[in-house]
Formats: C-alpha cells, structure tokens, sequence
C-alpha cells in the first residue's frame, strides 16, 4: 500500500462490494450452460474461459476463471501475444470492474437537470424509442449532420462506424487526437503504415522518447522491455520526470519539454555526418536520405543542447552508440505522442533516425514496418446496402481544414469548438460510446458549454462515467467479460471476445445496441447479423471455422499466408519516405524540420501529463481493487521550485491555467525538472454515480488550453503553462 | 531431508516496476478485503540530487521464516509451519483472530481479517501450487521479479537464480538481532541497500522492516505475571494437601477418629 | 472441634446414626456433572494451547489430542462446544433455583463471619504444627476453608464464562477482547485447578472427611460428623428439629380437639 495510507479512506463503499466476489450458489445460467457443452466448464459450472481483456487498449489475452457463475480469477493466456500469460494490475481488477456496485444495469433516463444525476429506470424499448425518436428528429430539422457520433475505439468500432455512415453524418469524434495523431500521421507518410511494431528479442539498444513503458503498461511489451534490460541492452530515456521508466534505464535525461526533435535531429546529424549509418543500403528502401546530410547540418549536438538543455557530449555519445548497435537498436516510435505541435515532426525524425540505421529493413528486427493488424487473415462480414452520400462539412475540419490528418482519426477537440462556435454549421446531437469527452477533451469548462448546446446526447457505457452523467439518456452495455465482440486478428491468430459469465441486470453488448438502434432508425437493412452469435459466425465463413472451435481456445490460427520476402513500403514511393512529397505537396516540410515549441514564462511551469500503471486514463478510478494500490494523485513539483514558492510536501496548492483552476496538494519531488509540474490525469470526476471515485483528485482537464497541431491534428497536452501558489 | 520441500520466494529487486499487478491478482485470488493487503511493495522514494537519481523497490509478504515468531506466540495452533513443504500456514478454523501472531510478525505481514474474525497471510497460494500453478504474484509478474519454488531443489527456478545472482540479501539483520532465517531472498540490488536495511529507513506505516517482534499486553501479562502467579498458586495447593497427605500417612488412620 | 470431646460414647453412637441431608439432588448432579464436564475440558483445553513462547503443555499431548480429535481446529470446535453445554446446563440450573435456592444459599451460606476470620488465621498455622491447644471456632454447613474455594469456583467459573464465547465467537468481538480473554480463560482455569488440588485431597483422600466425600453421592452426613466439624450447621439442625418436634405437637393439640372425641380415636405417636 502507498505511503499515503493514512490519508484514505479505504471504506468508503462498504466491504459488501468485495461480497460480490465471494462464490453464490443459483441456478446455472445460459453461457455457462453453453461452456458446459462445450467443454471448456466442467459439469460443475467451474473452468476457464478464455476471452480477451478490455481494461486497456493492449487488449490481452485472459482466461476467466469460472467458478457457480461467477468470475472469481483473471489469469493472463498464455497463447496470447499481447499476455503471454500475464495480466497487468488493471487486467487483474478487470472482475471488479464488472461486479463493480456502481453499474449501470437499466438504461437511464434523465429527469432533473443535466448534471443533476436525477434520471428514472426505463425498459430498453422506451430508451432506444426516445434515442432513435430523438436522432430522427434532429436529422429531420438540421440534417444528419447536426448528429455528432464519438466513441473510444475498440473491438466493436465497426459496428459503431456501420450506424455512423448509414445514419449519414460525417460527424465522428475519437480519442485519437487527444492520443497518437502525431505518430500515426508521421509514420502513415513515412512508413505507409500507422505504428511499427517492435521486437525486443535481440535489441541492444532502446531509446525512449517518453513511452514511460513500465506506467504506461502495455503487457508484453513491458515485460520485454524488462527482459532486454535484464539481458543487459542499454535503454536510454528521454524524460522531463524520473519515471519509473527512468529508474531502470542505463541513462536517462532530464530533457526540455517540447525539444526531444532537437536530440533526434542532433543524432541524426552525428549519424549522418559521421557517415555512421548505411546511406547506401538505406537508399534501396528509402528516399531522401541524400537529402540528409545538408538538411540537418544545423542541428548539431552543441545546438541541440542549448534547446535541450543538456550536454552535447552526451548526445554525440548516444548517437554514436545507438548507431553502433544497429541493426539492432531502436528508437521508440511512442505511443501518446500528443505533447507539442512540434510532436509531429518529432514522430517524422524517429522514423527516419530508425530508417537511417536500417533497423527496419531487418526481417525479424526490431522495428516492423508491417501493421500488427496487416496479418493478411481475411474475415468475412455481413454485406449491406451502399452507404448514403455525405454532403456537408465534417466539423472537426478533416480535410477542408486539416488536409493531412486521416479521416479515421479526425480531430476530436476541433469537434468540440466547432459546436461551441456554431461554424460551420450547429451541430445539435451527440451520440456518445464507451467515451468520457467530460474528461479527456481539454478546457472541461467548454466540453460542458458544448453539452449545454445540445438538444440531445446519449451515452452507452458501464458506469455512470462522467459524460453519462451529463447525457439525456444513458444506455447499459454489458461489461467485456460479459459480451461477445467481433473477432480480432493478433499476429497470425483470430482472437475473440466472449460472454463468461452472463450479463447482469439489463446490459446488452454494443453489437446488440447498435443493431436496436439501427432498426428504430430505419436503417435496419445495414445491420445484416441475427445476433452476436450470427455476427461473428459471418466474420469466420471465409476462414472455415465454426464459432464452437474459436470458443475452446478462445482463437484459432489459419494457416500462415505465404509472405513476399520483398519488404515494400505503403506509400506513394513504395519506400519509406525520409523526403515527403505529400507533406511537401502540402505546403510543410518534406524533411523532418525543427519547430521552436512555446517555452513558459518566468512565474510559470510547463504542465506535464503521463500514466500510472494502475489506472486506465479516465476509466478505471472506481474501481475498487485499483483504488486500493493507487497513489493519491498530487502536483509533482520539484524541491528547488518548491522552496521558492515556499511550498511543503502535501500542502494544498493552487493551479492556475488561462483556461481554469484547481486545488490540489503538492508532491515535492526531484524526479521532475524545476520548471515541469505534473498532474495524473483521470482524476476529479464530476459524476457522484461513481461513488469511489467521486471527490478524489482533480481533473487537469480544467487546465489544459486547446492547442491543435495542422498537420497531423494531434492535440498539445504539455504546451499549456500554470501557475502555482498556495491554495 | 531431501525429501522436505523448502518454499521460498527469490525476488529480483532490479526487476520491480511498482506496477502492483501482483497485489491486485493476490486481492482477488485470495479475496483480500479493501482495507489490507498480503503483499507489501516497498518503496523508500526517489534517492539522491536532480539528475543524479535512483529508486528501487522491494515487493514483500510474509517469508515463511524457518524461524517464525508468529508461530511462537499461537495459542489455538492454527499457525504452524507445513512440514512437507515449509510454507507459515493458516489453519483459520483454528485461528480465533486474537491477533497475537500479527504483533509478533517482524515484517507486518500478517493482517486480521474482522469480518471473519481470523488473521491472514501470504500462504504462498498453495491452493494453486498443488494444482500445479505459481502463486498468483508470480505468474503475473510483469518484470519478472518474483520467483517462486523449493529451494532445497537446486533444479528449481528460483534456486537457480539465487545461484547467478549478483547480490543477495534477506531482510533478517544481525544488528537488530532478527534471526527469523526468512525465506524471501533478494537478489541483486544496488549496494546501497542493505544500508537501507539496517538504517531504519525502511518502514511501512511507520514501523522499522524487519522489528524484533512484539507482543501484546495481555500475551506478555500471561507470560510474565499470571503463569508465575498460578504456578504458585498451584505449588502452594500442592504443598497443602502433600503436608496432611504426608502426616495422614505417617500417623496411620484410625477407624474410630476422636 | 474441640467441644464434642466430652460426649459420651452412648450419645456418639446415636449421633453417628442420626443422619441429616446436606445435599439435595440437584447439588450432586450438578456437582459431578461439572466434575464429568472438566476431565473432558482440561485436557482438551491444554492440549489446545500450544503457544512455545508460553510453553503450557506439552507437544506430545498437543499432537496426541489434535490426532484423536482430526486436527487443531477440531480439537478446538470440541471444546468449545462441550463448553457451551457445560456452560448451559450450569446457567440453567442456577437460574431455575435461582430465588429460591442459590440466593438464600449465597447469603446463609457462602459469606465469611467473624469465626470464620479466626479460623483462617488459625488454621494453617495449627497444619505447620503451631497453636496446637488454640481451638478453632465453631464453623458453618461450609467451613472457611470451602468457603473461600467457593469464591475461586464462581470467579474462576464466571471468568471462563465471559472468555470462553468471546474465543468462539470470533467474528463477533474484537481482537483485543480476544487477547485478554485467552490469558483471562487460562488463568480462571487454573486457579480453579489449584484450589480442586486441595478440595480433591480433603473431600476424597482426607480420612476426617470421609463422610462429605459419601455425602456426594447419598447427600446425607451423620449427626456426629455435623457436631465434629460444622458445628453451627449442627445447632441449626437441632434447632429445625425441635422446631418440627413442636409443629407436630401442635398440629396434634390441634386435629384433637378439632375432632369429636371417641374411644376409638388413638393417640398419633
């Protein structure tokens, strides 16, 4: 337990939720008699299901342990890539998450204010009655358009996506702005494809642009960063905090926010100047690398480390070493990589520093330039009619506005303006899924006045998270470990999602949702699927399997697809493109170019964001299990600064923004540069549905300033500055 | 001697990542209640001047000493140590949760459950090892930190990784006079810690790891006042009934008393 | 004791044949009723604490019972529920004759006088062989000596009351009454043991008492014996005696002149 322990209140729900743990007896219900005949339960109703985790985007592998109908043990599966037999903390409380007290079982109807949580139980017909009535009635007087549809991506995403387009707005918000825009536009132009996969087998050299690995867990890739580190390979972190990350590399730097472009371009010109990579073996597969050299002269090492801030001895050393190791070193591409607007070219210079020393031209290296999802597993799925044409704008400015940024991405934060501004049209609708805008989206207040323009919004989701809390109607869905979900291709398996116990209450799977929906909306005809079941069996036609044989093992393995050696690139070239003609075409840089980021004035701090191992960004606080083993979320600050403002450890402390305010106590630590603060973001929830999570913390949301990058549409999350003084 | 299984965990300590997935699985398979906790991860905070920064953590639960205290103090016999394979047990039907053996624990590993009424503890999830699985910490570890198995096999995992092991240390200090023989062996962390150890900088709310042992008010008052007092009492009794037995004896009894 | 000394051998052999009840039925079930309960429940109760640190009984017996029994918790459940019945039965007892027996005993019975007093002053040193020509002052139904057993069994006895449930209800009370309930069970236990040392010796192997140790079973004493040791006990008897004696006299005066008289009316002997 944290050393805050005194500071909790542990029992704030009663010890009755950890009853919902313990075995009850009743009768048998309808999944585990299916399991039983199936053989995966033995004539007990105890066994293992195995089903896949959903309390991250990592998305492991987990077999449930089964015990009288209910879960009682997660264990990771052993065949899974992403697991390999592990599961996180978050995985671990995955159960919690179901039998959490806090669910929301029946759908909602709100009947005080919005924000008031005053809402009365309904059956499902009168729900989807007055969520489809609703979103009839704003297509009918403002078009489909004035409907805005956002969801976190996950499993059934297509689904989502189905209703979107056959509803006909173009109007579609997703987290990825707030996320990874910068890295997957950066490298969709460089590589062809959206995230390189990595493989640590026998990396000897990592270095890590953020990507606090070992917080930000991502199951497997955490434990190989361990056993590279442990196997002896140099892992060196770029970081203005001491993250834990940063505690088991061999070097880490306390770099400057914002100036990390500066350390790659510093090593990419010590590569190339030194002729240290392999120019010509690169020029096979990529193009611009001649380009190089005169392009990146400027960047040395010693102008580097005036943006830097740290010794330019240090960085010719890394580079020399880095490039010493390769093939065999890799330079993390990063995950959310939403930090600056400079992000983007950040993301363009690690691409090409791996490019330039050949790493991903390696068969079986370290960095793969083939998609995770590109397994070549082909499923089938449900036909359905055209979709119908969309005509007006999209209003998150995709492409009229933001020519680069992929339609899949989009850039959610510009959504949230533009229903603010009215421009370019009002938008009077908002169908939320398994999303929490409330909190995710930055400036709090003005994702509150957006909700505030809105005749209608409707949430789907477990719990009464905050946007739910704020919404007109809110409708169930079944938890991961209680639903079917469309089958997933992993490596070279086809992985599913299936019930292991049966859903409590009145939840339904998403598939279900959407499909009801569709219907009452007239769009019946594009949802062409009986049931989850039917759903999945249509994905598996081409394959040649039966539902009951992915179900055993909970995936099956087509066999493997005769793979061209020719590694080929998806971009217009066919190589991987140092020199874009796209972004050139565009009116921005072809190379990766140095972009000064903002720096904070002399009372201000840069105001940092990042992960906790134990919690799942906005999502996971209520959960009782992780509750217990987090830390009590507090503003990093270090010593230095600290005594300046003449702040002690603990004591409550005030932080301004020019968007908002909030109190929170101070942590004085060193493991943070002086002119960095830093706030766990997830906390501060509005919502008093959420009864553990309710009151603890505060949401950096309040502070953060909407900063959008034109290029890839990635929103700044480190560019916004506070101020801080005694609460 | 061969034959006795010894169970022991060997942790690495450079592999922790504080990413408490093992307190979370031990939670749940072991149905933990909110407010305790069987595994402990210890965290002494971030060491040393900006840039130049470490920090380690030492994840912990009970060691299934050879030498336990909180065997010692048992008075219903419901801890005891399980001869065929050395792992502290609970026999909490027989535990009546007094709390006795939590005092006495020096590493604070044992907690008392008040709903059941019994006290708790790692117990190595023996109901999974016999079925052939590692303890849930284990076979969750995400660094790769924590082994588990017999370590009077040197065939074992864990003996293994004892065997190359950089460093090793236990927490059972010399200078504290602890000498519990833990079964939790540390393997290679930074020099710098074993001064740690022994510095008391390491507590857990507040209490130095390891302490001597402690014990309660009324165990010590049974100990040190009541039994003397009783075995007077007794002593005294006895002499009473032996000095008229004795004289009963030696002056003969008479059929026709006075 | 001293003062039946002058009797006549004639007047002795009749009070040796007088008998009069010191024990109903009720005492001498429940007192070997208690006796049958604790040799079960001293064992098991030190078979079950097995405390090194404490060292109150030996491993072999510790190990001997939980084989017997199928393991400590066992051994334990066996206790405590041989306990609660023993505790039941007593409290039953107690309680049904409550008003009408165990007050008026308590208060004619179990309280200490002034003879009393003199006697524990007098007597333990007269058992080291000193004042052997001071006479010990008249004694009750109880001596003195039993007297003050009497107050070890009901403390001791309420002391393992109160202890033993908290023990077995373990979820129901908290830890720190459990810790002191263990040592506070033990010792109620033991002083009782030490004084059933003594009240052993006197009522069973003491040859001067062997008609008390007889009285348990047949709850009857001579005269002789009543006069030799409870001496007050003694007068008291002859008191209800002569209190009867007169009762019938009067009942008789009574019915005759009630009745018309006839020659055929005998005198009631």
């Amino acid at each position: 337990m944290p050393n805050s322990l005194s500071r909790r209140d542990f029992l704030k729900v009663g010890g009755a939720a950890l009853g919902a743990l313990t075995v009850s007896k009743f009768v048998p219900p309808r999944v585990a008699d299916a399991a039983r005949t199936l053989g995966v339960l033995d004539p007990n109703g105890d066994g293992y299901i195995p089903t896949m985790c959903e309390m991250c985007v990592w998305r492991c592998g987990v077999l449930a342990k089964v015990e009288e109908g209910r879960v009682v043990k997660l264990e990771g599966n052993p065949d899974h890539p992403n697991s390999k037999g592990k599961l996180c903390a978050r995985g671990q409380s995955g159960l919690m998450n179901t039998y959490d007290p806090d669910r929301v079982l029946t759908p909602l109807i709100r009947v005080g204010q919005r924000g008031e949580g005053k809402f009365r139980k309904a059956s499902w017909d009168e729900a989807l009655d007055i969520v489809s009535t609703n979103m009839l009635k704003i297509k009918e007087q403002y078009g489909a358009q004035a409907m805005i549809f956002s969801s976190t991506h996950n499993l059934s995403q297509v689904q989502f996506e189905n209703l979107l387009y056959a509803f006909g707005s173009p109007n579609y918000g997703t987290q990825r702005s707030l996320c990874f825009n910068a890295m997957v536009t950066a490298f969709s132009l460089t590589y062809g494809i959206e995230e390189p996969s990595r493989d640590y087998t026998n990396v000897k050299y990592i270095l890590l642009t953020g990507r606090n690995l070992l917080e930000a867990i991502s199951t497997s890739e955490t434990s190989n960063l361990m056993d590279a580190v442990a196997r002896g390979a140099k892992l060196v972190v770029l970081d203005p905090r001491f993250t834990k990350t940063a505690s088991k590399a061999t070097e880490w730097l306390p770099i400057r926010p914002g100036t990390d472009l500066a350390f790659i371009l510093a090593m990419i010109n010590v590569i190339v100047t030194e002729k240290l990579g392999d120019c010509e073996f690169t020029a096979r597969y990529a193009v611009g690398c001649d380009k190089l050299p005169n392009h990146v002269s400027f960047y040395t090492p010693e102008w580097a480390a005036k943006k830097t801030g740290l010794q330019a001895d240090s960085i010719r050393r890394i580079a020399r070493e880095f490039a010493a190791a390769m093939p065999d070193s890799l330079a993390h591409p990063g995950w959310r990589t939403s930090n600056f607007i400079n992000s983007f070219q950040t993301e363009r210079a690690i691409a090409t520093l791996n490019a330039i020393v050949g790493n991903i031209f390696e068969p079986g290296g370290c960095l793969n330039a083939e998609s995770p999802e590109a397994s070549g597993i082909n499923l089938g799925k449900p036909t359905q009619p055209a979709y119908p044409r969309l005509s007006s704008l999209r209003l998150d400015g995709v492409p009229w506005k933001y020519p680069l940024v992929p339609l899949k991405l989009g850039v959610f934060q510009e959504l949230r303006d533009a229903v603010l501004t009215g421009q370019p049209y009002q938008a009077h609708g908002w169908f939320i899924a398994r999303q929490n805008p409330v909190l995710s989206l930055p400036d709090r207040q003005k994702t509150l006045e957006a909700f505030g323009k809105m005749d209608f919004i409707v949430t789907i989701d477990i719990i009464m998270n905050d946007s739910a809390w704020f919404s007109d109607v809110v409708l169930p869905e079944s938890s991961y470990l209680e639903r079917y979900d469309p089958l997933t291709p992993v490596g070279s398996k086809v992985f599913i999602r299936q019930p292991v116990i049966e859903p409590q209450g009145e939840a339904k799977s998403a598939l279900w949702i959407y499909k009801q929906l569709g219907q009452r909306l007239g769009l019946g005809d594009f949802f062409q699927y009986q049931d989850e079941e039917d759903y999945i069996r249509q994905q598996l036609a081409p394959l040649g399997y039966s539902l009951d044989e992915v179900r055993l093992h909970g995936y099956v393995e087509p066999p493997a697809m005769q793979k061209s050696q020719e590694i080929t690139f998806n971009t217009p070239s066919g190589k991987v493109e140092i020199y874009s003609e796209t972004l050139a075409n565009a009116g921005y840089p072809a190379l990766p170019t140095w972009e000064e980021p903002p720096s904070p004035g002399a009372d201000q701090f840069y105001l940092l964001t990042g992960k906790v191992g134990q919690h799942t960004q906005f999502g996971t606080q209520n959960n009782q299990l992780l509750h217990k083993y987090e830390d009590y979320p507090r503003l990093w600050m270090n010593p230095e600064a600290a005594e300046k403002l003449s702040l002690k450890d603990w004591e409550l402390v005030e932080v301004t923004s020019e968007v908002g305010s909030v109190k929170v106590p101070v942590q004085v630590t060193p493991a943070i540069r002086a002119d960095c603060v830093y706030l766990t973001p997830g906390y501060g929830h509005l919502s008093k549905g959420l009864r553990t999570a309710y009151g603890d913390g505060v949401s950096d949301s309040e502070l953060h300033v909407t900063y959008v990058d034109p290029v890839s549409g990635g929103q700044a999350l480190s560019q916004t500055f506070v101020m801080v003084k005694k609460a | 001697m061969a034959d006795k299984k010894r169970y022991g965990f060997v942790i690495d300590v450079s592999r922790c990542i504080d990413c408490r997935a093992c307190q979370v699985a031990c939670s749940v398979e072991n149905s933990v209640p909110l407010n305790h906790t069987r595994i402990w991860i210890h965290d002494q905070g971030v060491q040393g001047t900006f840039p130049e920064l470490s920090r380690i953590f030492i994840p912990y639960n009970c060691m299934h000493c050879e030498h336990p205290p909180c065997i010692e103090v048992c008075v219903s016999g419901a801890t005891y140590k399980d001869p065929d394979n050395g792992l502290v047990l609970v026999d909490q039907e027989a535990c009546i949760g007094c709390g006795f053996c939590v005092e006495a624990c020096p590493y604070d590993a044992r907690y008392l459950n008040e709903k059941r009424g019994v006290v708790d503890k790692c117990n190595g999830c023996i109901q999974r090892v016999e079925i052939g699985q590692k303890p849930a910490c284990v076979a969750t570890c995400l660094g790769g930190s924590r082994l588990f198995g017999d370590l009077n096999d040197p065939g074992s995992d864990a003996s293994i990784a004892l065997k190359n092991a950089k460093s090793v240390f236990r927490l059972d200090v010399e200078g504290k006079n602890i000498d519990t023989d833990p079964n939790i062996y540390f393997v290679n962390a930074p020099e710098s810690l074993t001064s740690l150890v022994t510095s008391d900088a390491f507590k857990q709310q507040g209490k130095a790891v390891p302490r001597a042992p402690e014990y309660t008010i009324s165990e010590e008052g049974w100990k040190k006042v009541l039994i003397p007092a009783i075995a007077a009492g007794i002593g005294a009794s006895f002499l009473v009934q032996a000095t008229y037995f004795t004289k009963q004896l030696i002056e003969g009894e008479k059929e026709f008393d006075e | 004791m001293s003062s039946h000394k002058n009797i006549s051998i004639v007047e002795r052999r009749r009070l040796c044949e007088k008998k009069y009840k010191k024990h109903n039925l009720a005492n001498i079930l429940t007192h070997w009723f208690n006796v049958g309960m604790w040799a079960l429940l001293l064992p098991t109760g030190i078979a079950i604490i097995s405390s090194p640190r404490l060292g109150l009984s030996p491993v072999w017996m510790q190990e001997l019972f939980r084989n017997m029994f199928g393991g400590a918790a066992n051994l334990i459940k066996f206790h405590y529920t041989l306990g609660f019945i023993w505790g039941f039965v007593l409290i039953f007892n107690i309680l049904v004759g409550f008003r009408k027996y165990f007050v008026p005993f308590a208060v004619k019975r179990m309280l200490l006088d002034k003879d009393d007093i003199e006697w524990l002053n007098t007597k333990p040193l007269q058992m080291l062989g000193m004042m052997k020509d001071k006479t010990l002052p008249p004694q009750d139904a109880y001596n003195a000596g039993q007297k003050l057993y009497m107050y070890v069994v009901i403390l001791g006895t309420l002391g393992i009351m109160v202890s033993g449930p908290i023990m077995a209800f373990r979820t129901i009370f908290p830890p720190l009454l459990k810790q002191i309930a263990q040592p506070l069970h033990w010792v109620s236990v033991f002083a009782i043991v030490a004084g059933v040392i003594i009240h052993v010796y006197m009522g069973a192997i003491f040859p001067e008492e062997k008609e008390a140790f007889f009285s348990m079973f047949g709850g009857k004493v001579s005269a002789w014996y009543a006069r030799a040791h409870h001496e007050k006990w003694y007068w008291e008897k002859m008191q209800e005696e002569m209190d009867w004696e007169e009762e019938v006299a009067r009942q008789i005066q009574e019915s005759s002149k009630s009745r018309p008289s006839s020659a055929h009316s005998q005198p009631s002997t």
